[in-house]
């Protein structure tokens, strides 16, 4: 830039400058649309960051912690599978966007980075909650889980875990209840049906049956083909879904599943730390037949299984 | 007599009016001037340079001055920035002289340990100490010169730097620490 030392004060010389370069100050209105811009890209990146809260709570409240050890067989395992990674990820990605862009609004310098973090991800949170809480976690979860090739959204990793007849574990919808009461069938997650013995089932557990529905049940693999025999049974739930429980269907015909008189109540302690879940529950034990004899929905696959 | 129109009223008016802009130039060039010697630009031509680019980038953006600011904060700020575009062009290493300003640098230096600094005999010169200035790292210099040659409160230092108060603190203390280290020997402190 060609620039004159000599004539005149510096205050004449810049004056020159503006009149031959044609210098206008710029108009007021684009400085605000500029800092409106930042501020609505930071805006967005705190709406993404609950999108991704949203995502991750439902992740969390669907993993089922209680069954951790039936499912994996060690804690580390399960929560690698189950913890909500991807979506910490994204929320952190979207609050050091969120940064990037409040940081250039025309007072964004003023407020240090953990200021506004800790701001975004508590906005992002009661966001999320709220996104979580309208049901909307659950189709976030899954629209978005679908395409990331390394992703697998929760619910379907879940089924996946039930799909394991082998180690104990089989999930699925109840379809009929046998003429002879002792037994049900079932169309597992992967549409196969078995037939599942029910002698041993507590009445907790034969009352789940009865009210048809998505189930999942610990129990002992028979050595027929698509057979089973049921320990446990829980109604496999939804949390945080918009979508309607699947009708209750109940059937006509009752289990002869039930504890006699003078059963014992055995207190099986649940995970600690499973949200929403009670750390202890109930079964009725006394009238396990032998298959059943030591299996708790809380216990590794190993024992199940036998192997 | 009416009072001296402030320089926010001046940046005001000069939106409408250029002319009005060179009363703000006139009240700046020279304390503008030092500042950019003591951030190390050696060449009067080249702190003409800077200064003629900052008063015309300060002319263009004129609307976007924030009334909350102080007019001088928002100055500086330009100046500054304009200075470090010129020594990234340039690749130019600043040069800092110093007269007997840089007293109130040292004294605050060594304020630090003022238990065993009552009686600390001051080794040096102005010379050494913008030598030593020049060699710490370009972000730990501007805090240095802004809060103790600029006399610059942390709020100001902040709107010029652009960064939150408590890293302007940070700054000023972590340098303070590296002027110290580099002179070890030089101050009794």
């Amino acid at each position: 830039m060609t620039t004159d030392h000599q004539s005149g004060s510096l205050a004449k010389r810049v004056l020159d400058r503006i009149e031959g370069e044609r210098v206008r100050p710029r108009p007021r209105w684009e400085f605000l649309a500029r800092d409106w811009f930042f501020w609505l890209l930071g805006g967005v990146s705190v709406a993404l960051g609950a999108v991704a809260i949203a995502a991750a709570l439902f992740e969390v409240a669907n993993a089922d912690w209680r069954f951790w050890a039936a499912t994996h067989g060690d804690f580390m395992n399960f929560f690698l599978s189950a913890a909500p990674f991807l979506w910490i990820l994204a929320l952190a990605l979207f609050i050091l966007v969120g940064y990037v862009n409040i940081r250039r609004t025309r007072r964004g310098y003023r407020y240090p980075f953990w200021l506004i973090a800790l701001g975004a991800v508590l906005t992002s949170a009661v966001l999320g909650g709220a996104l979580f809480a309208a049901g909307l976690g659950e189709p976030i979860e899954e629209a978005v889980g679908d395409h990331p090739p390394f992703y697998r959204p929760i619910e379907a990793a879940e089924r996946a875990w039930w799909l394991s007849p082998e180690h104990g574990l089989l999930g699925g919808t109840v379809v009929g209840v046998s003429s002879t009461s002792d037994a049900f069938t079932l169309r597992s997650f992967d549409g196969s049906l078995w037939q599942v013995g029910a002698d041993a089932l507590s009445t907790t557990s034969a009352a789940v049956v009865e009210r048809g529905g998505e189930v999942r049940i610990v129990g002992v693999p028979s050595k027929a083909t698509s057979t089973f025999e049921g320990c446990y049974v829980f109604a496999w739930q939804v949390e945080g879904a918009r979508r309607a429980p699947p009708p209750a269907a109940p059937f006509a015909l009752r289990l002869k599943a039930g504890a006699p008189s003078g059963t014992t109540a055995v207190a099986v302690a649940a995970p600690a730390g499973a949200p929403g879940v009670p750390r202890v529950e109930t079964f009725s034990v006394t009238a396990r037949s032998n298959p059943c004899t030591g299996v708790s929905p809380y216990g590794s696959p190993r024992a199940i299984s036998g192997d | 007599m009416p009072p001296e129109p402030t320089d926010e009223e001046v940046a005001r008016r000069a939106l409408g009016d250029k002319e009005e802009f060179a009363l703000l130039i006139a009240r700046y060039e020279a304390k503008l001037g030092r500042y950019l010697e003591r951030l190390g630009v050696a060449g009067r031509e080249d702190r003409e340079d800077i200064l003629q680019n900052a008063f015309i980038k300060a002319y263009r953006n004129l609307a976007s001055f924030d009334p909350e600011l102080s007019f001088s904060s928002w100055m500086y700020r330009i100046a500054h920035n304009e200075t470090m575009t010129f020594f990234r062009a340039r690749r130019a290493r600043p040069t800092v002289e110093l007269d007997e300003e840089g007293t109130s640098l040292i004294s605050e230096i060594r304020d630090e340990r003022a238990d065993t600094a009552a009686a600390a005999a001051l080794r040096l010169s102005a010379r050494e100490l913008g030598a030593a200035l020049e060699r710490l790292p370009q972000k730990y210099r501007d805090a240095l010169t802004l809060r103790f040659f600029e006399e610059r409160s942390y709020a100001e230092m902040s709107d010029i730097l652009e960064m939150p108060v408590g890293t302007v603190s940070t700054l000023i203390h972590r340098a303070k620490k590296a002027l110290r280290e580099m002179l070890a020997g030089r101050i009794d402190i």
